[in-house]
């Protein structure tokens, strides 16, 4: 269980930092601060491992293991998969066109919205703009007098995901 | 707590070749769901053979052995949930991901450049919100009536919940 508790509290310690400061700051490069955060909050871990007790001095024996690396890796892996769990709900609240037309679907509770006025809400060259901007920071895209070319590490991606797309008989997609 | 570890890497290896080859053999109506319900039989599936197994597996050093079992059933039970989220993660990305799509597109174009305009006929906007929505209807969360979309509790609860992250968290509206 040390290791374990140790985790949840190190991603306590995160998400109360996180959440402060995303709401206090209008943080515009996210995802950096996201994983820099979680980076610099990894030291937490080790300090409330440290300071923890073993085991068998606070739990029963079903519970208890030796403070070994196995404890010590699992509780660094749970503060991992936290984070990546988190971070998926995160990118689902920011960016899941799902999220966004139910909460346009919340203004007009009794009348409902068609799927002309949802577009019109959207707005289509924003949304592509956004994603066309975050890809070419990332390297993806590169723009060229209004057209967007892609690069090597973006056909990579391309590659791999229509690779994927077409083994799972997922269809086009997107 | 090597027994957990290792029982839960087998399971989720399991998951992966049963998802495999149920979906090149038939697509599933329901994919994602038909993925959680999947993983959640192995998962009781994984309780059990750890319940019926002793704790070295036969092969395991005695070093590994000394963990209680409850706390070595837990631990490997998150690292097979988490292993089975961070999977769909990666299976969301490729089956909607809006920037995927787009990548994939360009890379399909005769010159692999592509202007704003072009994107948006090989892959109009309307095709998304479709799919999203036929998702949401089979979900529950929202309903069609003569061609406009409502939202059902589920949904509004989930507008309410997502809406107050996005104004707390200062995430923009979003998509």
């Amino acid at each position: 269980m040390r290791g374990l508790v140790a985790g949840l509290l190190a991603f306590s310690v995160y998400f109360a930092i996180q959440v402060l400061l995303f709401h206090y700051i209008k943080v515009h490069r996210r995802a950096f601060a996201l994983v820099g955060l979680w980076l610099s909050c990894l030291p937490f871990y080790a300090m409330f491992y440290g300071g923890l007790p073993d085991d068998p001095r606070m739990w029963p024996a079903e519970f208890s293991a030796p403070s070994d690396n196995i404890t010590f890796a699992s509780g660094g892996l749970l503060y991992f998969f936290l984070f990546m769990g988190y971070a998926q709900f995160i990118y689902m609240a920011e960016s899941s066109v799902g999220i966004r037309t139910m909460i346009e679907l919340d203004s007009e509770p009794e009348r409902g919205l068609t799927v002309e006025e949802l577009i019109k809400l959207y707005g289509h060259d924003w949304m592509l703009e956004r994603r066309l901007r975050r890809m070419v920071h990332a390297g993806y895209l590169v723009e060229e007098n209004g057209c967007y070319r892609i690069t090597g590490r973006g056909r990579l991606v391309a590659i791999v995901l229509a690779w994927f797309k077409k083994w799972l008989r997922l269809g086009p997609g997107g | 707590m090597l027994k957990g570890l290792i029982l839960a890497l087998l399971i989720f290896v399991l998951f992966l070749t049963v998802h495999v080859v149920l979906f090149r053999i038939r697509v599933p109506q329901k994919r994602f769901i038909t993925n959680a319900r999947i993983a959640s039989v192995l998962g009781l599936g994984l309780i059990v053979i750890h319940r019926a197994t002793p704790p070295d597996l036969g092969i395991l050093p005695s070093v590994y052995t000394a963990a209680g079992w409850a706390i070595d059933l837990v631990n490997g039970l998150i690292v097979y949930m988490f292993l089975f989220i961070g999977y769909s993660m990666f299976y969301f990305l490729v089956d909607r991901g809006f920037s995927g799509r787009i990548m994939i597109e360009i890379e399909n174009s005769p010159q692999r450049r592509l202007r704003p305009p072009e994107i948006m006929a090989r892959y109009p906007l309307e095709a998304i919100l479709q799919r999203r929505l036929n998702e949401m209807i089979s979900i529950g969360r929202i309903e069609e009536r003569q061609g406009r979309y409502c939202n059902k509790a589920k949904g509004r609860s989930a507008a309410a919940t997502f809406g107050f992250v996005k104004r707390f968290l200062q995430l923009g509206e979003g998509s």
